[in-house]
């Protein structure tokens, strides 16, 4: 191992486009990450429930551009020369550990509502969802507050097409490695691998309930140990030659503490398949013969361990198959295949050109026979990019925002566009279900962030409390209970938001009570619905009138739509955030410059017993 | 990609047309033109249409007068706006039975010779008339400039060559003349923009170059202020222009009613005010003031009204006041949104201490809470970003780089509970955008969205397509020092944007795709990746306009570092030099040798590689790949050395100049307090350093740099050189009328950016230094007053956002006149 040279000569972002503008090359140079505990009180925030401090602030050091690429100096502010795609520092965190699940998880599994036991009458029977569930048990569940293993019983992805059947699943405790040795790689797009030279003991050492962390940061990626002292030594690094590393998502269902499915898309449009404890990858989507345009969004199928989903910047949704070859595709050629092979399957799939705004556009299903390679499912959904999506808590539906600010709700097992909402204005950048599958938070370029209710069709409420535009949002499980959700949020403002939204507390808004013309009854009618639609537990009370819904449903007037404020607004970092998520004991942060900063919940409450004492003051 | 590469194809054969070629060039008759983009996107455009909504043409610059070209290219493309203007007024005096207003007085501008500086010459110059102008430029054009380096206008990827190639390739239409009685109307403002727009509609050509100078010679006279050439607020412009259209247009009408009614009794005046203005009996209900009719329109686009409530806090006796406004100035907030900032200015604010409120009802100063609302929107609603910020202790106005974010739709938040439709949906279509330092230089573009072909960016001559993305390139964090700074929204139904969204797609895609190419390194751009970093650094484009320039010592540099075209130009503020380089951190720290770095990373990389070899997987290796890498690397190692050797040299020069650059964006607070000092200096230097100036670097400044300040006050000297005498009595008259100015604003009646204005006219003149610019601090303070806010209080200009937000309401429509 080499010595690394010392911190950085431009500590922050802006200093070095300052010396890029300057026309000067400015000399970057490889780093360390810093971890740091500064205190004051700009460090810690008060709530309710307490006072959150922050624990420790860990920068990732950005990487130097690569040796065989000078930076790009073009001051010419109007220089036409379109900029790469880049993404601030986001976080895929994963727990080795079982630990208990916050009530809030429960809910979904609650049998209180028979209708919908009557939906999912599904017996589980495909093998792969029982191995899914068998892995479960033993693989245990993360921290976040992102997608749990327990509940579906659901089918899963691709069930009844045998073709997607796992290649060999006679044993499921040993997981299938990538191809390649990415230490040993001499491929092109990959520039360097620093493996900490004490890896394996400090695998060996750490505690099991420790969480790692996986970081993107301009073209590096770091795998981060959270739990240990020294945890500003990542214990691995990828260096990229050019590409930016856009989105990535860790495998709940494969993890242990001999494997880790970690996905990772890129700027470049290709996805890497890797696993850290081998140090194996595969390169997937290779030089963009899927799909050329870049990854905005990745995540595994809950409940599967080889299929995940990616977001392409056009607009489209691919379903790969990490151990598939590629092979170029075509929606043409695919969409008469469908129909001459499996004429009965989906009518959809032939009909080309069809309304964006009423269907998606099924370039290949997941039931097509031709499953001989990726990509095993091509929907897309309008032109316009894809920001993010995510999937429900049930593992049936996907949440899907995008720039033209539209939000679409998808049966995915289905392959359905079940409900397409628009945002009040600007595009929508993030979005997230709650942990019960009842609502859904979307926040944008209107500075709001809107809660959804898809079972209801409607629009609950927005929020508005940040400054600019809100990067990521996400639900406090542990502060959440049948009635009152906790959820945060982030913005380019560097402010987190935090929110306690109870149904039947929001308040009608001041406009219409003003006016009670035409508009006055739908307030309340509002209000009843949202009692309703907590009646109805969980998801959607049932297929309903999907199919005859109009589409999409017109925005909101603000004099109709209850305003919800924030419980705090703090600015919390020097740079706009773009990242946020919660775990027992702390939030967690990360800004574009590579800041990941974790905030200490309250140290005297237990999450368990707070439930009672946290009533949310809107 | 596509576009660019064409774009450098077109410009790589207009340098040999240019070369080779000294006849005139009418684009049209050329057999197999290379196309420019904006061609290339006007190809198969079927016939041109009769609304002008096609007539993609760059406004000539005369010298600093971006800011008027930049506004009144957004005003073109205001739709409601340009049809209300070309059809008003109706009737011509003389009553032309069609209907139709005469032709405007258009001549088209003789092909200049290509040998010279073409249109990029001259610019700097100030013309007194518009006639000697264009002797002036014809003068300039036929300078030869022995013995330079590469001209920033010969190099196909700068925007003075674009700029230059658009002047030659033409047609240049000329708006030179007096154009009186046209419109039955007299010469104003409003004539000369009618001049303008229905001069474009006419033009029997998509592209080509306008010359406003009528206009802004009629501007010019009516607006005492910009009666000289230096940098100007473009802001404070687009107000006066539009107050200038209300007032030449009310008149008018009123004019025409007396007319009428002197003329015939028999009510036919009626009709005619019926005909006049289709929106009058609309505007009748909720126009506050008086209104003549036939001018619904000029209100009805850009006017909204807010309600400033004000609840005394003694007696909760609660005020009301409508105010109309035509663009609403905003205050800035680190990282906010544009959204945010507009609740900002409507957010509940306590008027207290120095500033108390006069209640009526109680009868005495009291405290009190105010807010505003906006009670109609506008069609068009513009946005001024508060940018350039006067610090008290720095008695400037400094530029506010704060990341201001803004959305393509937006929607208004703070409006009243009875305003008419408060979700209405605005789309930004234009942005106007302020390149530079600060306040005093710089350089304004602006970039809008056309009716159907999509976005283009509008630099003086130049017009360029451009993607939809660029329109974020200006929140204000990017380096090169551009900003967005008046944003245009106009109103627009969700149903259209929706289709809009749908029919952009295809784009969305092809740009999306861009973005692979693009981290791929795979496009084949001069400022793109991988591909040759040597030439990468040769072709440097220009560094971004900055006060610190301004300090370039020598030509010298230009020599030794051709990559560094901005170390030609000579302003002299180096004295200034040694204090910041001590003072700024990231510079005084020695620079590391950029070749050990780089031989350290290179020793990182290589050696593992070369080992792994052996190990190859040839699954994932192909042999193509293997030879790409063995390129790349010799690239790179080039590249290195390459790069070491060209620091070796530039660093010494660069290194006075990245201590200003940085300087002035960091600690430009120094700056400003010896501003006062340098300006002394400046004028001090200058005439010993005409000798340096007589090359063509006059020019060469202006159009590197794209400030127009600089030129003028270079050009300036070199007059100064040349005939004293004229220049001596022009200096005269400018004193007596700052002095005027700053009279008057010391009674108030100005407005705090007339005030600016004066103060930056003040440092240019050396004489009038103290006069203009150690007054200038106190001026804004003296601002209109509002009318609950008697008190007067002179020190703090800051506890009176109220009266600062309003830049352009009725009170100053009339502070406008006084000064006409």
């Amino acid at each position: 191992m080499f010595v690394l040279p010392p911190p950085p000569r431009y500590p922050t972002q802006a200093a070095y486009n300052a010396a890029v503008g300057t026309g000067q090359v400015a000399p970057m140079i490889e780093t360390n990450n810093i971890l740091t505990s500064p205190s004051g009180p700009e460090y810690q925030f008060l709530v309710g429930e307490g006072l959150y401090v922050l624990k420790e602030d860990l920068h990732l050091a950005t990487p130097p551009p690569h040796p065989s690429e000078a930076p790009i100096v073009n001051p010419n502010p109007l220089a036409t020369t379109p900029p790469p795609a880049t993404a601030g520092t986001k976080l895929s965190l994963a727990n080795l550990d079982v630990r208990p699940l916050p009530a809030a998880f429960y809910r979904v599994t609650s049998p209180s509502s028979g209708l919908q036991q009557s939906i999912q009458e599904h017996p589980d029977e495909s093998k792969s969802s029982s191995e899914a569930r068998e892995s479960s048990s033993e693989a245990g569940r993360i921290a976040s507050s992102d997608v749990l293993l327990i509940v579906s019983n659901a089918p899963a992805f691709g069930e009844g097409n045998a073709l997607l059947a796992p290649p060999n699943s006679k044993d499921a405790n040993k997981r299938r490695k990538p191809k390649n040795n990415v230490t040993k790689s001499n491929s092109s797009f990959i520039s360097r691998v620093i493996v900490h030279e004490t890896l394996n003991k400090r695998l060996q050492d750490r505690p099991s309930d420790g969480l790692f962390a996986f970081a993107n940061i301009n073209r590096a990626f770091q795998w981060l140990d959270l739990s240990s002292p020294s945890k500003a030594e990542y214990l691995t690094k990828i260096l990229f030659t050019k590409a930016h590393c856009l989105c990535h998502d860790v495998n709940l269902l494969t993890k242990s503490s001999s494997h880790i499915d970690v996905i990772m898309g890129f700027s470049t449009g290709e996805i890497i398949w890797w696993e850290p404890i081998s140090q194996r990858y595969t390169r997937l989507n290779k030089n963009g013969i899927i799909n050329g345009t870049p990854v905005s969004e990745i995540r595994w199928i809950p409940g599967s361990e080889h299929l995940f989903l990616a977001a392409h910047m056009d607009g489209s949704l691919v379903v790969y198959d990490k151990e598939k070859e590629d092979a170029t595709f075509s929606a043409d050629e695919e969409a008469g295949a469908g129909l001459q092979t499996n004429g009965e399957v989906n009518s959809d799939t032939a009909s080309k050109g069809v309304s964006n705004s009423s269907q998606i556009q099924i370039n290949k299903s997941v039931h097509s026979k031709n499953q001989k390679s990726n990509p095993v499912a091509v929907w897309k959904l309008s032109n316009q990019r894809i920001n993010a999506f995510a999937f429900s808590p049930d593992h049936r539906h996907l949440a899907v925002v995008s720039e033209d600010g539209s939000l679409r709700i998808i049966d995915y097992l289905k392959e359905e566009l079940l409900d397409l909402f628009y945002s009040y204005y600007g595009g929508l950048i993030c979005v997230c279900w709650s942990p019960d599958g009842k609502y859904v938070l979307t926040g944008g370029q209107d500075d709001l962030i809107s809660i959804w209710c898809p079972s209801e069709s409607a629009l609950i409420a927005r929020c508005q409390g940040h400054h600019s535009w809100v990067t990521s949002v996400a639900f406090d499980p542990w502060r959440c209970d049948d009635k009152n959700y906790r959820f945060g949020s982030v913005g380019e403002d560097r402010r987190i938001c935090l929110w306690d939204f109870s149904v039947g507390m929001l308040h009608r808004p001041k406009a219409a009570s003003v006016h009670h013309h035409q508009r006055g009854g739908s307030v309340s009618s509002r209000l009843v619905s949202l009692q309703r639609a907590e009646s109805s537990q969980n998801g959607y009370g049932a297929g309903e009138e999907a199919a005859e819904k109009i589409l999409p449903h017109a925005v909101e007037p603000r004099s109709r739509t209850a305003m919800l404020p924030p419980v705090l607004s703090k600015t919390i970092d020097e740079d706009p955030l773009c990242w946020i998520d919660f775990t027992q004991d702390a939030i967690l942060t990360s800004c574009k410059s590579g800041h990941l900063r974790t905030w200490s919940r309250p140290s005297d409450t237990s999450p368990q017993l707070d439930e009672e004492t946290d009533s949310s003051q809107v | 990609m596509a576009g660019f590469f064409n774009k450098l194809k077109g410009a790589g054969t207009g340098i040999s047309k240019a070369d080779s070629n000294a006849a005139p060039k009418n684009k049209k008759e050329e057999p197999a033109p290379e196309l420019t983009p904006l061609e290339k996107l006007l190809q198969n455009a079927g016939p041109v249409r009769e609304d002008g909504s096609d007539k993609f043409f760059g406004l000539e610059n005369f010298g600093n007068t971006c800011y008027c070209n930049s506004i009144v290219q957004a005003l073109y493309y205001s739709e409601p706006f340009r049809e209300n203007v070309v059809r008003y007024p109706p009737f011509t005096p003389s009553d032309t039975p069609d209907g139709k207003p005469r032709k405007v007085n258009v001549s088209i501008r003789a092909p200049v010779q290509a040998n010279g500086a073409a249109g990029g010459a001259g610019k700097g110059q100030k013309p007194a008339t518009s006639a000697q102008a264009i002797k002036q430029r014809h003068a300039v054009n036929g300078q030869a400039l022995p013995g330079q380096p590469v001209r920033p206008e010969d190099r196909p990827d700068s925007p003075e060559y674009k700029k230059k190639q658009s002047m030659i390739r033409g047609p240049v239409l000329e708006l030179a003349q007096e154009n009186p009685d046209a419109y039955g109307m007299e010469e104003c403002t409003f004539t000369g923009l009618k001049d303008i727009f229905t001069a474009l509609i006419e033009s029997n050509t998509r592209i080509g170059v306008l010359s406003p100078q009528r206009f802004l010679d009629i501007f010019k006279r009516d607006n005492e202020l910009f009666r000289n050439s230096q940098h100007q607020d473009a802001h404070e412009f687009y107000g006066l222009v539009l107050n200038d259209v209300i007032a030449n247009v009310e008149a008018n009408a009123k004019r025409m009613q007396e007319r009428d009614e002197s003329r015939n009794k028999d009510g036919l005046a009626q009709s005619v005010h019926s005909a006049l203005g289709a929106s009058t009996a609309l505007q009748s209900k909720a126009e506050p003031g008086t209104r003549t009719p036939g001018t619904g329109w000029v209100h009805d686009i850009f006017e909204g009204v807010l309600v400033s409530e004000t609840r005394c806090l003694t007696c909760e006796t609660a005020s009301q006041r409508d105010e109309t406004f035509l663009d609403l100035s905003i205050d800035l907030e680190e990282h906010s949104s544009v959204t945010s900032c507009l609740q900002n200015f409507s957010a509940e604010e306590m008027l207290c201490e120095r500033n108390k409120f006069h209640c009526d009802h109680c009868g005495g100063l009291q405290e009190a809470e105010k807010r505003m609302k906006i009670k109609k929107l506008p069609k068009v609603l513009a946005l001024h970003l508060k940018r350039f910020k006067y610090t008290e202790d720095y008695s400037r106005l400094q530029k506010l780089f704060h990341r201001v974010v803004y959305p393509y739709h937006l929607r208004m938040f703070n409006t009243t509970d009875d305003a008419a439709d408060p979700d209405r949906m605005y789309e930004l279509y234009a942005v106007v955008i302020h390149i530079g330092g600060n306040a005093y230089h710089g350089h304004y573009v602006s970039v809008i969205k056309t009716k159907d072909r999509g976005w283009l960016l509008f630099d003086d001559e130049m017009v360029e397509p451009v993607d939809k993305h660029f329109v974020r390139n200006f929140f204000g964090d990017k380096p090169g020092m551009a900003c967005a700074y008046v944003l245009f929204y106009q109103e627009v139904e969700f149903d259209k944007v929706r289709e809009e969204m749908d029919a952009e797609g295809p784009e969305e895609v092809r740009l999306a795709s861009q973005k692979v190419d693009v981290a791929l390194g795979t496009t084949e751009q001069p400022n793109g990746t991988a591909t040759v970093p040597l030439s990468k650094l040769n072709t440097q484009p220009l560094p971004p306009l900055d006060e610190g320039h301004d300090a370039m010592p020598t030509l010298g540099h230009a020599q030794s570092a051709p990559g560094d075209i901005a170390s030609t130009v000579p302003l002299p503020l180096s004295p200034v030099q040694p204090d910041q380089s001590e003072i700024h951190p990231l510079v005084a720290a020695p620079l590391p040798d950029p070749a050990a770095m780089t031989a350290a990373d290179e020793a990182a990389t290589i050696p593992p590689k070369s080992k792994d070899d052996k190990l190859r997987d040839k699954k994932e290796q192909k042999a193509q790949e293997k030879a790409r890498k063995a390129a790349e690397k010799e690239q790179a190692r080039i590249a290195e050395k390459q790069r070491f050797e060209k620091q070796a040299k530039i660093r010494e020069a660069q290194k006075s100049e990245q201590e200003q650059l940085q300087k002035a964006l960091q600690e430009s607070k120094l700056l400003a307090a010896e501003d006062g000092k340098k300006r002394k200096k400046e004028t001090a230097d200058s005439v010993p350093e005409v000798g340096s100036y007589e090359k063509p670097s006059g020019f060469l400044n202006r159009a590197s740099r794209g400030s127009k300040s600089m030129t003028r006050k270079s050009l300036a000297f070199l007059n100064k050189g040349g005939d004293k005498g004229d220049k001596d009595k022009e200096k005269e008259k400018e004193k007596d009328k700052a002095s005027d100015k700053s009279d008057r604003s010391d009674k108030g009646e100005s407005s705090s950016v007339a005030a600016s204005s004066s103060a930056a006219a003040a440092p240019t003149e050396g004489s009038l230094q103290q006069n203009g610019g150690s007054h200038s601090p106190t001026q804004p303070q003296t601002q209109e007053k509002g009318p609950e806010t008697a008190a007067p209080d002179k020190d703090k200009p800051d506890k009176h956002p109220l009266k600062e937000r309003f830049s352009f309401g009725l009170g100053k429509k009339k502070s406008g006149k006084f000064l006409s």
